[in-house]
């Protein structure tokens, strides 16, 4: 097992990619801990020993001295004076924009700053990238100023008391809630939350937040790594799903939210979508939205939600 | 036989340091019994170590000789400064803001993570407490660099083969959009990205200018219920009960509300030049919202819902 807990042989490219990006760092030290540097790289030990050992025998005629001059004593790497593999390999175009892009969203986020170390860091980016100006890769991440609001919060553990209006009952409460996590998904902003009411870690859309305030409480800090990834609530099987029939004008769904799967387009471009449920609510709002681009076909009682839904909103405007 | 990963190591070195370009006989010849003595067996082996080193993004370059005793034969060879990554001279605050952002846009990414690394980088962790979502395609990275280098690219759209100058990208709402020139329109068009049904192929030979005042941002409207407005195309007008009304203000802001009721409902003014959005829009709040006029607007709702719920 490695470091990140994969098994099984590790394959000829991803050895020598990891040593192309280990060896500069290496060198640049000449002298590391063997538990240091195989934490940095995600490698047992052993993988990193055996990988090292390996090019240390590399060599090219006449052999006069080590291609690589590196070995192991007493847990320490040592690194002889180099001669290849000083530099890593360039950026592919692949890595070049992760990283143009990460960094252009991360400036989108709560808190960031322009002439901060990510604004100067990316600049040397782009423009080692030849990225002349930024209008080449835009990214727009748009936010209320609540979301800044509840961002500060998380990141100072304050506890917050909020106003939200709940879809599936169609009621506005009001919830103690600690946030933990704010996140932007499919152009809507989030913020994952112990929620009081529930007693559990909830996600709440920040938009559907009416009001919200300090209560001057703060709540314990709680490690990052134990919060579910965002935008994964969707992936739990306790979820229900509907299968949905979906014309090309309802396409759009299959962009929006989460789905389990979809099927080819048949010979009108419909296709049969799985997708899940969080509140009956959302699916018959959903359909009336969709009108005759959709149909639900599965399960049963929600055959006809489509057009119960749409009758409860006709009714508002035929009262009179 | 010796480590694949070693005959790797041996013939990137090889081809670093030759001051000539090697033909495969002769690199076989200096990585004396790593490769098989067979022609054959040692062209296929040499041939899957060629493309495992460009898989991984090693630049080998290759040329036929064109005359003489060795005319015909392909020589590869390294160029140093095309393979080293150049150093951005970054600060050690500037790496680690990277890292950072790294962590809150792609948790768990591997092609991050190597960057990263290339970068002086350490380990990416994914417990950052603001993050952002941002959809991934394969054709981005090829876009990027076709914009960067103002490069057609040609591929299908609506079943339609195009062939477009690239200004830009793009990410808002939670689509990715290219902004650009198609050839064919002779006008500034714009793509989803998810929406591109082919490969995207760039054509290096032909190079094309931007209008030097070119912002993406300009060429998709933020509110979906204007696109295709112009001054002429009136509001509509939408009653919003109480308990939605505060978070309508907050989206269309203080100068849309025409009307305050004392039971605390609302009457706002919406676009509606895109009728599908706008319909969408307001069918969001169910029977929590009414549209009072114009009459045409108002009769399209009523009839869409007499449709669904017969």
């Amino acid at each position: 097992m490695s470091a990140s807990g994969r098994s099984g042989p590790r394959p000829a490219e991803q050895r020598l990619r990891r040593l192309l990006v280990m060896l500069p760092w290496l060198m640049e030290r000449g002298e590391v801990s063997v538990a240091e540097a195989s934490k940095r790289f995600d490698l047992t030990e052993e993988e990193l020993a055996k990988d090292l050992e390996l090019v240390a025998m590399c060599g090219l005629p006449p052999f006069v001295d080590e291609l690589i001059d590196v070995f192991i004593d007493e847990g320490m790497i040592w690194v002889g004076v180099p001669r290849l593999f000083t530099r890593p390999l360039r950026l592919t175009s692949v890595e070049a924009f992760e990283l143009l892009a990460a960094g252009r969203a991360a400036m989108e986020l709560p808190g960031a700053e322009q002439g901060g170390p990510l604004g100067r860091g990316l600049a040397k980016l782009a423009s080692a990238l030849g990225e002349d100006d930024t209008s080449g890769v835009r990214i727009d991440l748009a936010r209320s100023p609540l979301v800044d609001e509840i961002a500060e919060a998380a990141r100072h553990h304050h506890q917050l008391r909020v106003d939200y209006w709940s879809p599936g009952r169609d009621e506005v409460a009001t919830r103690l809630l600690a946030p933990r996590q704010v996140f932007t998904d499919r152009g809507e902003w989030y913020v994952t939350a112990d929620d009081d009411r529930s007693g559990q870690l909830r996600t709440f859309r920040i938009d559907r937040i009416e009001a919200c305030e300090l209560t001057g409480e703060t709540v314990p800090p709680v490690d990052g790594r134990t919060l579910p990834p965002p935008g994964t609530w969707f992936a739990d099987g306790s979820v229900p799903r509907a299968t949905l029939r979906l014309g090309p004008g309802a396409r759009w769904v299959i962009e929006r939210f989460p789905v389990d799967s979809v099927s080819e387009p048949d010979a009108d471009g419909w296709v049969t979508v799985t997708l899940p449920v969080v509140n009956e609510q959302w699916l018959g709002r959903t359909l009336v939205r969709l009108g005759k681009d959709a149909a639900c076909v599965e399960p049963d009682g929600w055959r006809d939600l489509g057009a119960t839904t749409a009758a409860r909103v006709l009714a508002r405007y035929t009262r009179s | 036989m010796a480590d694949r990963v070693e005959r790797l190591t041996n013939l990137l070195a090889l081809l670093l340091e030759t001051r000539q370009p090697l033909s495969l006989v002769e690199i076989a010849g200096e990585l004396n019994e790593q490769y098989p003595e067979g022609q054959g067996a040692r062209r296929a082996s040499f041939e899957r170590d060629k493309s495992a080193l460009r898989e991984i993004g090693v630049p080998i370059e290759q040329e036929i000789v064109p005359g003489g005793q060795y005319a015909g034969q392909t020589r590869y060879w390294i160029d140093r400064d095309r393979y080293e990554m150049r150093d951005l001279q970054l600060d050690d605050d500037e790496t680690r803001a990277l890292q950072v952002a790294m962590a809150a846009t792609r948790p768990g990414s591997t092609v991050g993570q190597e960057a990263l690394w290339k970068l002086g980088a350490g380990l990416l962790d994914g417990s950052a407490p603001i993050t952002a979502i941002v959809p991934d395609f394969a054709s981005l990275p090829v876009l990027r660099e076709a914009v960067s280098r103002r490069t057609s690219v040609t591929f299908t759209y609506r079943s339609v083969d195009r062939i477009v100058d690239p200004w830009g990208l793009l990410l808002r709402d939670g689509f990715w959009y290219l902004v650009g020139f198609d050839h064919a329109r002779a006008e500034r068009r714009t793509f989803r990205i998810d929406r591109i049904e082919s490969d995207v192929v760039v054509q290096s030979d032909s190079k094309f200018d931007r209008p030097s005042d070119f912002d993406p941002r300009d060429a998709i409207p933020d509110d979906p219920k204007l696109i295709g407005a112009d001054m002429s195309t009136p509001d509509a007008r939408v009653r919003i009960d109480a308990h939605r009304a505060s978070a309508v203000i907050r989206e269309l802001g203080d100068g849309r509300v025409a009307a305050r009721h004392p039971d605390g409902s609302i009457e706002v003014d919406v676009a509606c030049a895109n009728l599908p959005a706008f319909r969408s829009w307001v069918l969001g709040f169910l029977e929590h919202a009414e549209v009072i006029g114009p009459d045409d607007v108002r009769q399209h709702v009523v009839e869409w819902l007499r449709e669904v719920a017969s």
